[in-house]
Order: C-alpha cells, then structure tokens, then sequence
C-alpha cells in the first residue's frame, strides 16, 4: 500500500523512470508510430471529451470545448509530425556541428481547469513526440475528463508499441502530492499551466520548469482599424469557450474620437455596455478584491449566468459585458485579467495616452503573455509593438486563436505560452515538441584561423590597446 | 529468448538473454524465470548464508522493456545483496539501467 504523499510521490516516479529508461530505446519511427496512434485516438474522441470537459466543471461551451480538442490534436500533430525529435536531428558540414536529440525523462505535466482535456491532449502528444513519460496533475474539479483523456490515449500508446507507465495521471486534489512530485529529483521538467501561484511553485521546486502565468491582454483598436471587422473578431475570441483562454481580450483601448463609432458597433453586435452601477455590481461579483484575482465562480460562466448572479438584467442574446473604465489598478477591478465574457473598456483623450494605458494593463498581471492591435497603419503596429512587453502581439486577429496559432497566423500550435523573463518564463515562444528534448552538439574540429595565427602573447602586453590587437587578429584576413 | 545453465557445485545460475525483451516476451520468461528460482530456493539445494549467485547475461540483447528491468529488480530481491549481477550490457543497454538510475544497485557490467 502506498498511502503517504512521499510514497505516492516515489511510486510514480518509479514507474515513469522505468517507462523513460525503456522511451530512449526507440527511434524516430517508433516513437512517430505511437504519436500518430495517440492523435488519432483523441481526435476521435474530441466530442466525448469536450462534453465531459464541460459537465464535470461546467465551465464555458462545449463545442468550443471541441474546437480547442481538435487544435490540440489535428493542429499540434500537424505541426510536429515531421519534426526530428530522436537521434541525430541535423549535421551541418559548413560549421562541423551534429545536433543529437535526447529524451529529458519524466515531465510533470500541471493542467487547468479551463482547457482540461485539450491542454492534457497537447502535453501527451508532444512529451511522447519527445519519448518523455509524462505525469499529469489534473485541477480537482476536472479529474474525470482528465482521466478519462489519459485512459484513451494511454491505451492507443500501449497498442502502437509504448513503454507501460508512459502516461500517468495525479488529482491535484492532494496539494501534498502535487508538491512532493514537483520537487522529485527524479523529474526531469515540470510543465505548468495555470495560475500565478502554481507557476511560481513550479520555479520554486529545483526542478526546470516552463511554467505559462496568466494574461491580462490589452487590445488597442487605432483609428486607421476597420472598426466593424475589429469588434466581430474581438467578439468572436472573447466568447470563445465562455472567454476561458488565457490569451482572450481583457480590455479594448481606443481613442476619444472614434470612441462613438466603436461602442456602436459593439451595441450592433449584441454587447451591453454597464452603466457606473452595473459596472461596480460585476466588479464585485468577478474579482476578488483583496487579491485582486477573479473570481472562479463566473470564470468560463455565459452573460447570462453571470447577469443572473449580479441580479443584472441584460437585453436578450447579450453575447458580452462591457466596462468603461477610467484608470487601472485597485480601484478598477475589472482592470485585471476575467475569464469570462466581461471585458474593460477605455477612451482616452489622444494616442500617447491610449498606448500608455496599454502598457499599464499589460504590467498589471499580464507581462510577457500577449495584446493585441487592430490597425491599417504598419508604423503604429510596429511602434505597439515595440512598447508592449509581449510574447505574441496579434495584428488584425482575435487574439485567443490568434496566441494559440496555428488558425489564423503561423505561429505554432500550443496551449502552453511562454510569456519570456516578464511572466518568469525561460522563452516568449509557443511551447511545443522542440523545447522538450536536450540537443547535444557534436562539435568536429574547425579552426578558427584569425585566433591560430595571432601570438597570443600580444595580449599580456598591457601597453597594447584594443584596436592595436584587434588589427593584429584580423591581419591578412 | 532465455537459457539457463545451473552450475550447483559453484551455486551459480546464470540467464543468457537473447533479442529484443519486449513487454510480450517478458511475460513469458517472467514465469520461466520464477520457476528456475522455485528451484534453486528448494531448501536441499539452498541453505540461509550461503546461497546462489544469479547472473543475467545480456550479450545478444539489444532492447529492454521497462517488465524487463522489473524482473531484474524482483529477481536481485530474492537473493543476498550482492549476489545479483548483470553482465555483458551493449553501452546501449547500459545507459538504459543508468536511466532507470538501478545500475548500481543492480550490478550492471
């Protein structure tokens, strides 16, 4: 019996050595066979999964819930296939050097509560992709569409060939165990999605970890955007999945002139705008003040539910709850990031201050993740651009399946963000197979000549300065 | 996929290993294996303080299942500390004990 969190912790560990140990014996082609076999098992499954995802945690929309399914299985298999992830990966004969790809071992896999089986569908395929066993630790309240994910994949793994134990799933539910398995020696990677706390716990554990924070994505509409297209794509990506990604609209930032037509538009396109008392009544309800975190229970909840718990009454088919705000911080909840379809707006007096207000939200809970622009004028994407402190910045795209990529831009297909130094990640890149494997460079000898011919001598003479010897380096070059 | 030579003079049994040591092929040798030591734990061959040394020789092998590293350790715990070795690993096979971080303890050479 293995009852204490210690023990659980090692006996998991154990197996997932073990399936790692057998996992480097396989090449390209065995590894691709069990891939191939795993995407194809949870693409068929990408309904069941989705309407189990949604009535286990009653959070957002089920056929959203399918779509998210279908991107982390068609799009990210798509986009890892043909990658070389065993062996020797690339042997470039101009500079000498051969990459060879080696497993990392046993990867902590940490999901959320809002992107349950899609996020567990994406982990599996690329640590496997990577002959990496993986360990999920599923959100407590999403443990049976998480479990229910890893059987169907786990068993079409096991058909194709794969070692045993090369999938396991932990219930979060036991913080304890979560932490033990954390700070395993034995894990090789922990790969967190979630909130602030868990993600710092992850960088905190002595384990590498890429760990992927929240957003708080500010999206600036300039007056150069095509207003009616900008507000149907904002919409579009906002309600997705009841606003559960982490890379969804938080606010909208426009200039006082063409403050007017954008509200139009928004009314035109089914969202209400809250008057001051409405707007303090949902700040209330979704964000925690204290903390200034939103509240779990309107996350991934419809206008409507969220209407009902605010005792709000909203014209019929309202698809999005609007705030107009006039700072960021404290005394603005609904400045912080809200998975849910209410949304911050603001009107600022000119362009300067419109940007500056971006950069306020996104330094408010949300560095390095994403934003978003919509413009016809390539120096103001370029200089937002520049200003934001973002891993992805979205031109003229919704910025929830923009962030993921793959639908709308090439960025690649993931449900894990890198969110750079700013959100404490190692990269702002799109997590995917390549950065689950250590790359080993086989150097073959070759001389640089300009550092053979010098007398390195010359520079323990102090009275030689810099140009003196960089001409000496570079002579009869 | 496993011979046995039993040297009861020396109270040495040793497992030559041949192929690839999937999960199916473990099954099967994993009762081979157990029979084999059913009989050299019969108390008229076996004695307390003195009892065999168990080798498993793994020069035709050139693939381990994790079941196979799972018999190794099951095997080693039936004997004294010490009495369990592993000989004749390819460097391929030897990393893969090193992985499993059981080299030592399962005396891999």
């Amino acid at each position: 019996m293995v009852d204490l969190p210690i023990e659980k912790a090692n006996y998991v560990l154990e197996k997932a050595l073990l399936a790692a140990a057998e996992f480097q014996q396989f090449n390209q082609e065995e590894t691709d066979r069990i891939v191939e076999a795993v995407y194809k098992a949870g693409f068929n499954a990408r309904v069941k999964l989705a309407k189990m995802a949604f009535e286990e945690t009653g959070i957002g929309v089920w056929e959203h819930k399918v779509i998210k399914n279908v991107i982390a299985t068609q799009l990210v298999y798509d986009s890892i296939k043909n990658e070389k992830t065993v062996g020797i990966i690339s042997n470039d004969h101009q500079t000498g050097i051969i990459e060879i790809a080696q497993a990392l071992g046993p990867i902590f896999a940490v999901t959320p509560v809002t992107n349950p089986t899609s996020t567990v569908l994406f982990k599996i395929l690329i640590c496997l992709k990577t002959r990496n066993p993986i360990i999920i630790s599923s959100h407590r309240s999403a443990i049976k569409c998480c479990t229910e994910t890893v059987r169907i994949c786990y068993e079409a793994a096991i058909e194709a060939g794969a070692p045993e134990d090369c999938i396991q799933i932990i219930s979060a539910g036991s913080h304890e165990l979560t932490q033990m398995v954390m700070g395993h020696p034995k894990v090789a990677l922990i790969l967190a999605t979630g909130g602030t706390g868990l993600v710092k716990a992850a960088y905190s554990s002595g384990n590498p970890a890429i760990g992927v924070g929240p957003g708080n994505v500010p999206v600036f509409i300039d007056e150069s955007a095509d207003i009616p297209f900008a507000i149907s794509n904002i919409i579009s990506s906002k309600t997705f999945d009841n606003g559960t990604i982490c890379a969804s609209e938080q606010s909208i930032i426009v200039e006082e002139k063409i403050e007017k037509d954008v509200r139009a538009e928004f009314e035109r396109q089914k969202c209400y705008f809250l008057n001051p008392e409405e707007t303090g009544r949902i700040s209330k309800l979704a964000v925690v003040s204290d903390s200034l975190s939103m509240n779990p229970l309107i996350v991934g909840q419809s206008v409507e539910s969220i209407a009902k718990k605010a005792n709000l009454i909203v014209p019929e088919g309202t698809c999005m709850l609007i705030a107009k705000l006039n700072g960021v911080g404290k005394d603005h909840p609904l400045s912080v990031e809200v998975l849910a379809p209410i949304i911050a707006f603001y009107a600022a007096k000119d362009y300067q201050t419109a940007i500056k207000t971006c950069i306020d939200l996104n330094y408010l809970g949300g560095i390095g993740h994403s934003a978003g622009i919509y413009a016809n004028n390539d120096q103001r994407i370029l200089e937002f651009s520049q200003l934001i402190n973002a891993g992805r910045i979205v031109v003229n795209t919704p910025t929830s399946q923009g962030a993921v990529g793959g639908t709308f831009n090439n960025l690649v297909p993931s449900l894990t963000l890198g969110c750079g130094t700013g959100g404490k990640n190692i990269t702002t890149e799109n997590i995917t197979a390549k950065h689950l494997i250590n790359i080993q460079r086989v150097c073959r000898r070759k001389l640089n000549e300009k550092w053979h011919n010098i007398d390195l001598n010359l520079y323990l003479d102090e009275s030689l300065d810099e140009s003196t010897l960089v001409k000496e380096y570079n002579k009869n070059q | 996929m496993v011979t046995f030579d039993l040297n009861t003079l020396e109270k040495k049994l040793t497992c030559r290993f041949a192929g690839r040591l999937d999960t199916n092929v473990c099954l099967k040798i994993n009762d081979e294996i157990a029979d084999k030591m059913k009989e050299i734990k019969d108390p008229a061959m076996d004695s307390p303080d003195d009892g065999f040394n168990i080798i498993f020789d793994l020069e035709d092998v050139n693939y381990i299942a994790s079941s196979y590293i799972r018999i190794c350790i099951s095997t080693a715990k039936q004997v004294e500390k010490g009495k369990f070795s592993i000989i004749n690993s390819d460097p391929f096979i030897k990393k893969t004990f090193k992985i499993a971080g059981l080299d030592e303890l399962l005396n891999v050479s």
